[in-house]
This record gives C-alpha cells, sequence and structure tokens, in this order.
C-alpha cells in the first residue's frame, strides 16, 4: 500500500530545467516510476538529450524548448503537455541560475541585474505554477507543484539577487499553497544545498569536491541523483497530506552553521549560574 | 557513492527496523510499511500492558508478509533500559540500520496548574526518550558504519498554543536535538531527521470537547481534514532508504499545510 503510493504510472509530468542536473535527474527519476515527462529547457540537444536516455529506459518523454523567464513560453508548454498527453498532472518548476557574479558593492547592483536574476528564478516559478494550476483547475482540479529555490535562501550570500529570488519562491510555495488547496493542488519546495551537478570529470575536479564536502556536516557533497527520489516523494500521492512545505535536502548544512563543521566544544558540567 | 534509483531507494529488504513507541497509530503504519518495503522489524512498546498484546498481533502481520519481527518493552524513561534493550534489538535482529523513535505523551494544561511530576512526565516522553533512543541506536550504528534514525514529533515544538507549554517545550528540544545530533553523527553516516506531526486523527481527544468549536483547529489545516497514520508512513519510508544520506537535520512537516500560512 505505501509502495503503491510512489508510482506514477501515467502522469503527465512537466520539468523544467531538466537539459541537465538537478532537473535532469528528477525527469529521470519519475520515469522511472512510470510518469510521461515533458522536458523543457532553452537548449534543444539537452532537452532531447533528456528525452532519448529516458526512452532507452523505456519511459515515455518529449522534450519542449523553453525559455521560462517568458510567460507565454511557459503557456505554450503547459499546451503542448495537454497536447500530447491530455493533461498535465505535475509541474517541476526547477529552471534557474545564478545570474553570473553580483557586484562587489550592493549599492552597485543595476536594475538590469536584479530584474535579470528576478526573472529566471521568480518570475519562472510564478509562470510555471500559474500556467500549470490553471489547467489543472481546468481540467476538474487536482494536481501537484513543486518549486525548486536553494539553501542560499534562507542565509544571507553575496550574491544577494539570487537568494533573495529563491527566497522569493519558497514565499511563493507557501502563499500558493493557500490558494491552491481548494482545488486539491499540493504545492512543495525542495531546497538543496551544495549538490552536483553531474558526474566529476577527472581526478582534479575530484579533488576538488572532496575537499568542499570536507565543510558539509555529513562531509561530503550532495549528487545529482540524490534529488529523485524527493521529487517522487513529492510529486506522487505519499505526499498527500503535505502542502505548503519546504525540503532541504543539503547534508545538514542549514541545521548547523553557527561555527565551521568541525568546532564541538568539550566542556564538563560546573555551578549553575 | 553510486547512484540509487527510486525503486532501490524505496526497497528495505535485508534492513533492520527498531520502532520505538509501536503502539502508536503512526508507528505501526511506520512498521506496516517497513515490512512491505522489505525490512525486519522489531516492535518496542512503552508499556507492559495491553500494547503488548497490539504489539503482537502487528508482528504476526508482519511475521505473514515473509519479514522478522519481534515484540519488545522498553522503558523510554531510562536510558540504561533504553540501552540494554537496543542492544537486545540489535543482537537478535542481526544489528539496527533504522531507528523509530514515536514516543509522545500529550498534556493540555495551564502552567499554574500543571505539576512538577507532569512536567517531568512530559520531558521524558516526549524529549528524554527521544535523546535515548538516539543515543543507543546511534551507538550500534557506529559499530556497522552507519544508519537512519527519525523521530516523530508535533508541530507544537514549533508554534505556542496556550496549555501547551510543557508539551511544546519537550517537542521544541526534541526538534533542536535533530539538528544538533545531525551536526555529530554526520561525520559517521548516519542521518538523523524528524517528521513534525500536525492534528492527526488519533490526536482529536487533545481538542477540548468542551469547546463548541473544537473542530477549528482541523478547519485551519489547509487539507480541511485530520491526517492519518498512513499519511506518515510515505515519508518515513522516504527518509530511511540508501538515496537519503545528503537529506539530514530536518524536520519535516506532515501537517496538511497547518503551519504553512497565517
Amino acid at each position: 500500500m505505501t509502495l503503491e503510493s510512489f508510482r506514477m504510472d501515467g502522469k503527465a509530468v512537466v520539468v523544467t530545467g531538466s537539459g541537465r542536473g538537478l532537473g535532469k535527474a528528477m525527469a529521470k527519476a519519475l520515469a522511472a516510476v512510470g510518469a510521461n515527462l515533458v522536458c523543457a529547457a532553452r537548449t534543444p540537444e539537452q532537452i532531447e538529450a533528456t528525452v532519448a536516455e529516458i526512452r532507452a529506459d523505456g519511459g515515455t518523454a518529449i522534450a519542449v524548448p523553453t525559455d521560462v523567464s517568458k510567460s507565454a513560453d511557459v503557456d505554450a508548454l503547459v499546451a503542448a503537455c495537454v497536447a500530447e498527453y491530455g493533461r498535465i498532472d505535475v509541474m517541476i518548476a526547477n529552471a534557474g541560475g545564478g545570474g553570473g557574479q553580483a557586484p562587489a558593492e550592493f549599492f552597485e547592483a543595476t536594475d538590469d541585474y536584479f530584474e535579470g536574476v528576478l526573472g529566471t528564478n521568480l518570475k519562472s516559478a510564478f509562470y510555471s505554477d500559474r500556467a500549470a494550476s490553471k489547467q489543472m483547475v481546468a481540467q476538474g482540479g487536482g494536481g501537484v507543484i513543486v518549486n525548486v529555490a536553494s539553501g542560499t535562501a534562507l542565509r544571507g550570500n553575496q550574491q544577494f539577487a539570487y537568494p533573495t529570488a529563491k527566497g522569493g519562491v519558497i514565499s511563493l510555495t507557501k502563499s500558493a499553497s493557500t490558494m491552491l488547496a481548494k482545488h486539491d493542488i499540493r504545492v512543495n519546495c525542495i531546497v538543496p544545498g551544495y549538490v552536483n551537478q553531474r558526474p566529476p570529470n577527472d581526478e582534479q575536479e575530484s579533488e576538488i569536491r572532496r575537499n568542499r564536502g570536507v565543510r558539509v556536516p555529513v562531509r561530503r557533497l550532495g549528487d545529482w541523483w540524490e534529488l529523485g527520489p524527493l521529487a517522487v516523494y513529492l510529486a506522487s500521492d505519499a505526499s498527500r497530506y503535505v502542502t505548503g512545505e519546504i525540503f532541504i535536502i543539503d547534508g545538514a548544512g542549514l541545521a548547523g552553521g553557527l561555527a565551521p563543521v568541525s568546532f564541538a566544544p568539550q566542556h564538563e558540567l560546573g555551578a549553575a549560574s | 557513492m553510486s547512484p540509487v534509483t527510486p525503486p532501490e531507494h524505496f526497497d528495505l529488504t535485508g534492513k533492520k527496523a527498531m520502532i520505538v513507541g509501536a503502539a502508536s497509530p503512526a508507528a505501526a503504519a511506520i512498521a506496516r510499511a517497513y515490512a512491505e518495503a522489505g525490512a525486519d522489524v522489531a516492535l518496542a512498546v512503552l508499556h507492559a500492558d495491553d500494547s503488548v498484546m497490539a504489539a503482537k498481533r502487528l508482528q504476526q502481520e508482519i511475521e505473514a508478509a515473509g519479514r522478522k519481527s519481534a515484540v519488545y518493552v522498553m522503558d523510554v524513561t531510562l536510558g540504561r533500559n533504553v540501552q540494554v534493550t537496543t542492544r537486545q534489538i540489535a543482537k537478535e535482529m542481526g544489528g539496527v540500520d533504522i531507528a523509530v523513535c514515536a514516543s509522545d505523551l500529550f498534556l493540555g494544561k495551564p502552567i499554574a496548574k500543571t505539576s512538577d511530576s507532569e512536567l517531568q512526565q512530559v520531558m521524558a516522553y516526549n524529549f528524554n526518550a527521544h535523546y535515548f533512543v538516539a543515543r543507543s541506536a546511534s551507538e550500534e550504528m557506529m559499530r556497522t558504519g552507519g544508519g537512519r534514525i527519525l523521530v516523530l514529533t508535533h508541530v507544537l515544538g514549533e508554534r505556542g498554543l496556550s496549555n501547551t507549554s510543557a508539551y511544546g517545550a519537550a517537542h521544541a528540544a526534541t526538534q533542536n536535538l535533530v539538528r544538533s545530533l545531525s551536526q555529530e553523527l554526520g561525520p559517521h553516516h548516519i542521518t538523523i531527521n524528524g517528521i513534525s506531526a500536525g492534528w492527526m486523527d488519533w490526536m482529536t481527544d487533545r481538542l477540548d470537547e468542551s469547546d463548541d468549536d473544537a473542530g477549528r483547529a482541523v478547519r485551519f489545516t489547509l487539507a480541511r481534514r485530520a491526517g492519518t497514520p498512513e499519511d506518515l508512513a510515505p515519508l518515513a519510508l522516504y527518509l530511511v532508504g540508501d538515496g537519503v544520506g545528503y537529506v539530514s537535520g530536518q524536520i519535516f512537516h506532515v501537517d496538511g499545510g497547518l503551519t504553512q500560512h497565517l
């Protein structure tokens, strides 16, 4: 009974940003439990490769090139899902990006820089959630939306625009969940910490990852495929009583953070003061 | 580590799970889910009373599914008893890969009417029990190279509510236990997480029956219904699979959206 709740046979699922990295890993995981995929991203070659891998494993998928920072593109993406599968059951709004280096001084950031980062990371999530929920309600209600934010949203970071946008994604998740509950649409959010987007290219890259991993409480960086089971839990009926929630997957990084991970005070009991 | 696909992640074949507080509806649902996924399940009840018989019935159900199971009585108010029983379970089951602590004791009273003894009991069952189980289970897991610890807690551990000062404080302590131990146990390949329940169907007796509008707590939940044990079980399964090693130190709500709005 519990195991069956993780199955997604015949469900129509859109994953944005699924040409590589975490989006690709989630798309492949969802296909592995029976979902029919629509893989979206700007670069056609990458999503076509994801589709080819899903099909090679016996799954069903199509590629729809999409710029998620344009609402008309996102509306067309959902329409393409409906044209192919007759409906949409799940939207994984994963697409996003860093937006380049922030200026060294906060007050030197330009309008274009800030708006560009918001467009890619926050407006894109709104466009995706809006287009998906509109279709879900039109087809009779029920559905699942999963947004993808970032651990940087929950701590300060000098890239400031990206964490600000991702913080908006978390708030969007909570507020959208309150408005969509009456339509039986659940909205949740994945918050990844430091996660490798792909296997290392060489030993040097492996070494860099090992050294960075020492600063994470579980003593390693995460890997792309680790998003797969979480996406399956959140997209399926297994999470039917969960909405508005953020799911942090960060090797316990955000649970700590008051000191470097190697810091462990040693102090015997004295007198209370 | 090598990639784990979703079907592999949700397969617990060969894993040994210890469920503490097995008489609670949530724990029983989790035990069933773990057995369904292939794990052997030790059922530890908190008192040598009717709960033993209920656990025996659950044991038979699990054994009928082809898994190994056994019932233990664990006095979670005593750290030494938790340690001895955990060692016995590890010896008889062949290890402890997964430990779930569902110990819980509710009290709804104004602070002025709460006795010292009531406060101590509430702390013992809602906090100390989780501390003792995490301590003993992690000791076993360090021997075998890692494991998964899961505590069941409650949303009152992070929101204020009249008459729940003792209960809420104890659960708040348990939730920070999860955060602290995630740091301490992380290098030992042991993850620890919490599931925070909202208003569940077996907790409706916590609502004031003399209140004409006692249903308002459930109506405040976005899902407009109380949760069920079966609502918790899938997350409890997700949080103990092989592919969840990068998730630790977190408290996840299964509350129908209760804590997510104004």
